[in-house]
C-alpha cells in the first residue's frame, strides 16, 4: 500500500543529524552523543571543519548586515538548521525591528527547537519542508502569512545546497523559488567545495556524512555561478566565503582553507 | 588599552563562533578588560568582578575551551604590562582575579550547556510526541478509512461485518435477538443514466444522510453501489425491525433535488429478524439479500419480511436447476413412452415421450418437479433437445410396420422461438432414421403467440417435411381460433381437466364444450386426443361424442419402451 501524504514521518534520533553537528562545530550543546560522534569524525577526517562551519556563518551574518543596509526586510532562511547563535531574526530585527524571517528545515528536532525560540516572536516563524518542494514551501501558509512576495525578499541557502544532488535539479529549485520573487529580491548561496581538497579528505568527509542520511555533493565556483542565473551577483561574484566583503583585510587570508563557496544576486528591476 | 584588546582579539579569533563584528567584538573586550583592571586596583579587592568577566564572555558567546586558556594567558602575561598596573600586591591580586574569571567562566559555561541541553532533549520530545500523536491520528484515520464508505462516510462492509459478527459471537443475553434491514434502491440506474453519474452520487449521499439521520441508534452502512444495510441489535422482535424499514422508506421516498430536478428515490427493503443463538453472520447476510429480491419482483417501493419456507423452496429449486447440466452429462435423465389409444378399436396410436430424472439425491423427478425450471432459466434448450434426439433414436429402432405407433415429444416455447430448430429436427430424423411422419412435436398454446414470424414458418417447414404438429392442452390458453386456421396442425390434445368432469348418465357443461371442441377439430380437418383419461365411462363418453384418440390411465400409464412394445406383440 502506498504511503499516504498525510502519514507521519519516522523519527530518528538515534542517527546523527546534521543541523546538531553543524551546531557543534560553531561551539553549541544543542545535540546528542550520537551527532557528536559523527562531528568527531568529520573532525578527524578534516581538521579545520569547525573553522569552515564558522567562516560559514560569519559569511552569513555578513550577508545579512548587507542585505539589511539595503533595505531588505523580508527574509527566507532555507535549511535553517538550529538557529541559535548569530540566526537571521535576532541579527535583522535587531537593525530593523519590522522584518520578518521565515525559517525552513526539513529537520523535525531542528523545527521544534525554532518554535520553542520563536514562540514569542510573532514576526518570525518556521516551517518544516525540504528545499526540494519549493511549491509546497513558498505556498505554505506561515509563510504567505509573514512574507509578502510582491516586495523584495532574501532568499538565503546557505550551507545546504551540498545536501542536494544534481538529480535533485537544483538548478529547476532555484528558479521555482526566483519565479516567485518580486524584483529587488535577492539570493543568497554557499555551499561546500572539494575544490584544492585532497582526495581522501574528500572521501572521509562523504563517508560522515553518508550517515547522516544527508549525503554531501560538492561543487565547483562555475557550478554555483550557473545557480545564480537570473540573478545579478554583486561584488565580489562567487568566492571563498571568507572573501566575500571581509570586514578586515587579515580575515581573509588562507580563505580557500574554509571549503566553502558563497555570492549574493540580485533580482534587477 | 587598544593594544591590550587587539592582543585578546587575536588569541580568542577562531575559537568558537562569534556572532558580532570585528568592531562590536573590540568594544566588548575594551570593557572587559577595563573592569579587569579596575577590579586589579580596587579597594576593598572584590572576586565578584573577576566571575562577572568569565560569565560575560561565555553570554557573549566567547564560549569555549580554547578560548578560556587563551583569555588567562593574555591577561596573565598582558594585563599589568600593557595597563602599566602599579599595586603592592599585583601579582598576587592578578592570580585571585584569574581564578575568578575562570570560576565565573566555567560555572556559565556549565549552566549554558545545560540549558542547551535541556533545550534540544525539549525539542526532541516535543518532535516524538508531535510524530506520535500524528502517529495515532494517522493510524485513527487509516482506521476509519478501512471502515467507512468514502463518498457518504457511512460505515463500510467491513465495519458492519465487523458489528454484525460482534453482536452474533457475543450476545449480552442468549435470548437475545438481531434483526437486518437490506435496502436497495429500485431503478438506481435509471438515475445514473438519466442525470450522469455525479448526480447519481449526490442521490447516494442524500439517501446516506437521510437513513443516518433517521436511523440514530442503529448502525448503518453502507455495502456498495446502492446498497445499504441497517444492523438492528437487541429487538424484541419483527415488529421493531419493521418500524426500523418503515422509517427508512419513508425517509428515502422523500423527493430529492438532483441536479435541478426533483427525483423521486424509491427502494426496496429485504428484513430477516431472528435469535442471535445460532445464526451466522453469512447466512443472515444471504437471506436479507434472497428477501430484497422478493421485495424487488413484488414491484419494489416496500419492505419483504424474511420467509424459511419459501427459502428452502427456492434454494432447492435452484439446486435442482444447477444440477441439470451435470444430470445430463452423467446420463441421469430417461424417458417413458404413454400410449396414446384409438377410441374407434383400442389399437396404440403412438406413445409420448415422459422425461423422467433419476436424481442420485432425490429419487426419480417427475417433469414437473424441473421442466418449469428449465424453461425459466434456458437449460430446456440442452434438455429439450436431448428428450428430442432420446425419443426419435428409440422410436427409429421400433420396427417400421404399419402399426407401428408414432412418438408424441413436447417442445417448449424457447425450442420453438430458437432458430435452428428445424434442422435440429431433420438432423435427428437424418441419424435416427425415424421417418417424419412418425414423429409428433406437442406445443402449447402459448408457443403461438408471440408476433413474431419464425416460429410459425419453422412449424411450416416441419409439417412440409411430414412431422405431425399437436396441440398441447387446448382449451385451457388462449385458444385462439386464428392459428387453427393458418397453421400447419394436425392434432388437438384436450386438456385432462375437461375430460374428468364427463360422467356416463349425465352430460354437463364440459361433455359439451368437449363435444364441441371435438367437432370444431373435424370441420378443420383435425384429430382429437383426450387427455386424461381415468375411466372406462369417460372413454365411452368420449368415443360417442367422436373423440379421435385418449390418452391417461385407462389406456397405460407413463412405461419404459420395452414394456409398452411388449403389449403390440
Amino acid at each position: 500500500m502506498r504511503r499516504p501524504d498525510w502519514a507521519p514521518d519516522d523519527i530518528d534520533i538515534e542517527r546523527p543529524s546534521v543541523a546538531r553537528m553543524y551546531d557543534y562545530y560553531l561551539g553549541g550543546s544543542h545535540n546528542f552523543a550520537v551527532d557528536r560522534a559523527a562531528a568527531q569524525a568529520m573532525v578527524a577526517a578534516v581538521p579545520e571543519a569547525p573553522l569552515m562551519a564558522q567562516a560559514n556563518r560569519a559569511f552569513l551574518r555578513r550577508a545579512v548586515h548587507f542585505l539589511v543596509d539595503a533595505g531588505v526586510r523580508q527574509f527566507l532562511d532555507i535549511g535553517s538548521g538550529i538557529p541559535t547563535v548569530g540566526n537571521v531574526h535576532e541579527i535583522v530585527q535587531q537593525v530593523a525591528p519590522s522584518s520578518r524571517v521565515v525559517y525552513v528545515d526539513t529537520d523535525p528536532v531542528a523545527v521544534a527547537h525554532s518554535q520553542e525560540i520563536l514562540a514569542d516572536n510573532n514576526q518570525a516563524t518556521v516551517v518544516q519542508e525540504d528545499l526540494r518542494h519549493p511549491d509546497r514551501i513558498l505556498g505554505h501558509p506561515e509563510l504567505r502569512r509573514l512574507l509578502d512576495l510582491n516586495e523584495p525578499t532574501a532568499v538565503l541557502i546557505v550551507a545546504v545546497l551540498h545536501f542536494v544532488s544534481d538529480d535533485d535539479r537544483p538548478t529547476e529549485l532555484l528558479r521555482a523559488l526566483r519565479e516567485a520573487l518580486a524584483p529587488g529580491s535577492w539570493l543568497v548561496l554557499s555551499q561546500a567545495s572539494d575544490e584544492g581538497r585532497r582526495d581522501t579528505e574528500r572521501n572521509d568527509a562523504e563517508a560522515v556524512y553518508q550517515r547522516t542520511g544527508s549525503p554531501l555533493w560538492f561543487r565547483g565556483r562555475s557550478e554555483l555561478t550557473t545557480l545564480f542565473d537570473g540573478f545579478e551577483l554583486v561584488e565580489p561574484g562567487v568566492v571563498w566565503v571568507p572573501q566575500w566583503r571581509p570586514e578586515t583585510p587579515e580575515s581573509s587570508v588562507n580563505a580557500e582553507a574554509s571549503a566553502f563557496l558563497g555570492g549574493v544576486g540580485r533580482i534587477g528591476g | 588599552m587598544t593594544v591590550f584588546t587587539q592582543e585578546w582579539a587575536n588569541a580568542i579569533a577562531g575559537t568558537s563562533y562569534l556572532p558580532m563584528t570585528q568592531a562590536q567584538l573590540k568594544r566588548l573586550l575594551d570593557r572587559l578588560g577595563r573592569q579587569l583592571a579596575a577590579a586589579l586596583l580596587a579597594e576593598p579587592f572584590d572576586l565578584r568582578a573577576g566571575q562577572r568577566v568569565g560569565a560575560e564572555l561565555v553570554a557573549a558567546h566567547i564560549a569555549s575551551a580554547e578560548a578560556l586558556g587563551r583569555t588567562v594567558e593574555v591577561v596573565q602575561l598582558r594585563l599589568v604590562r600593557d595597563l602599566g598596573l602599579v599595586a603592592e600586591d599585583v601579582t598576587d591580586r592578578l592570580a585571585r582575579l584569574l581564578a575568578a574569571v575562570t570560576t565565573g567562566y566555567a560555572r556559565a559555561l556549565r549552566d549554558r550547556t545545560l540549558d542547551e541541553q535541556e533545550s534540544i532533549r525539549r525539542a526532541a520530545m516535543a518532535q516524538r510526541t508531535k510524530a506520535e500523536r500524528a502517529l495515532r491520528a494517522s493510524e485513527a484515520r487509516f482506521r476509519h478509512q478501512a471502515t467507512h464508505d468514502s463518498l457518504t462516510d457511512l460505515p463500510n462492509r467491513n465495519l458492519f461485518t465487523e458489528r454484525l459478527t460482534a453482536a452474533l459471537e457475543a450476545p449480552q443475553r442468549d435470548t437475545d435477538r438481531v434483526g437486518l434491514c437490506y435496502l436497495d434502491l429500485d431503478g438506481f440506474k435509471r438515475v445514473n443514466d438519466q442525470h450522469g453519474h455525479q448526480a447519481g452520487d449526490r442521490v447516494l449521499t442524500e439517501v446516506a444522510n437521510r437513513l443516518r439521520q433517521a436511523l440514530t441508534g442503529h448502525l448503518v452502512a453502507r455495502l456498495g453501489g446502492d446498497a445499504f444495510v441497517i444492523l438492528i441489535e437487541r429487538t424484541g422482535g419483527t415488529r421493531d425491525v419493521i418500524a426500523v424499514a418503515e422509517a427508512a422508506l419513508a425517509a428515502v421516498h422523500e423527493p430529492a433535488a438532483v441536479a435541478g430536478h426533483e427525483v423521486t428515490v424509491r427502494t426496496s427493503i429485504g428484513i430477516v429478524e431472528r435469535q442471535v443463538a445460532g445464526a451466522s453472520a453469512n447466512e443472515l447476510m444471504r437471506a436479507a439479500d434472497c428477501t430484497l429480491h422478493w421485495a424487488k419482483a413484488a414491484g419494489g417501493g416496500r419492505w419483504t419480511l424474511y420467509d424459511a419456507e419459501r427459502d428452502r423452496r427456492e434454494l432447492t429449486s435452484q439446486a435442482l436447476t444447477a444440477a441439470i447440466p451435470a444430470g445430463l452429462d452423467r446420463g441421469e435423465f430417461y424417458l417413458d413412452y404413454q400410449p396414446l389409444a384409438s377410441l374407434r378399436d383400442g389399437r396404440m396410436l403412438g406413445v409420448e415421450a415422459l422425461v423422467r430424472w433419476r436424481h442420485p439425491e432425490l429419487g426419480v423427478l417427475r417433469p414437473g418437479q424441473f421442466i418449469g425450471l428449465a424453461e425459466e432459466t434456458g437449460l430446456i434448450i440442452p434438455l429439450g433437445g436431448w428428450v428430442l434426439a432420446e425419443a426419435c433414436r428409440a422410436a427409429g429402432s421400433w420396427s417400421a410396420t404399419t402399426g407401428t405407433p408414432f412418438v408424441s415429444v413436447n417442445l417448449a416455447v424457447r425450442q420453438v422461438h430458437r432458430p435452428g430448430l428445424v434442422q435440429e429436427v431433420r438432423n435427428i430424423l437424418r441419424h435416427t432414421g425415424l421417418p417424419p411422419e412418425r414423429l409428433q412435436l406437442e406445443i402449447t398454446e402459448s408457443a403461438m403467440m408471440s408476433p413474431a414470424e419464425e416460429p410459425v414458418q419453422a412449424l411450416r417447414r416441419l409439417a412440409d417435411l411430414g412431422v405431425r404438429i399437436a396441440i398441447d392442452d387446448f382449451g385451457t390458453g388462449y385458444s385462439n381460433l386464428a392459428y387453427l386456421r393458418d397453421l400447419p396442425v394436425t392434432e388437438l390434445k384436450v386438456a385432462g381437466e375437461f375430460v374428468a368432469g364427463l360422467r356416463a348418465q349425465e352430460p354437463q357443461a364440459d361433455e359439451r364444450i368437449v363435444a364441441s371442441l371435438v367437432s370444431l377439430a373435424h370441420a378443420l380437418n383435425l384429430t382429437v386426443t383426450a387427455e386424461g383419461v381415468e375411466t372406462a365411462g369417460q372413454a365411452e363418453r368420449l368415443r360417442a361424442i367422436g373423440c379421435d384418440a385418449g390418452q391417461g390411465w385407462h389406456f397405460g400409464r407413463p412405461e419404459p419402451a420395452d414394456r409398452i412394445l411388449a403389449r403390440l406383440g
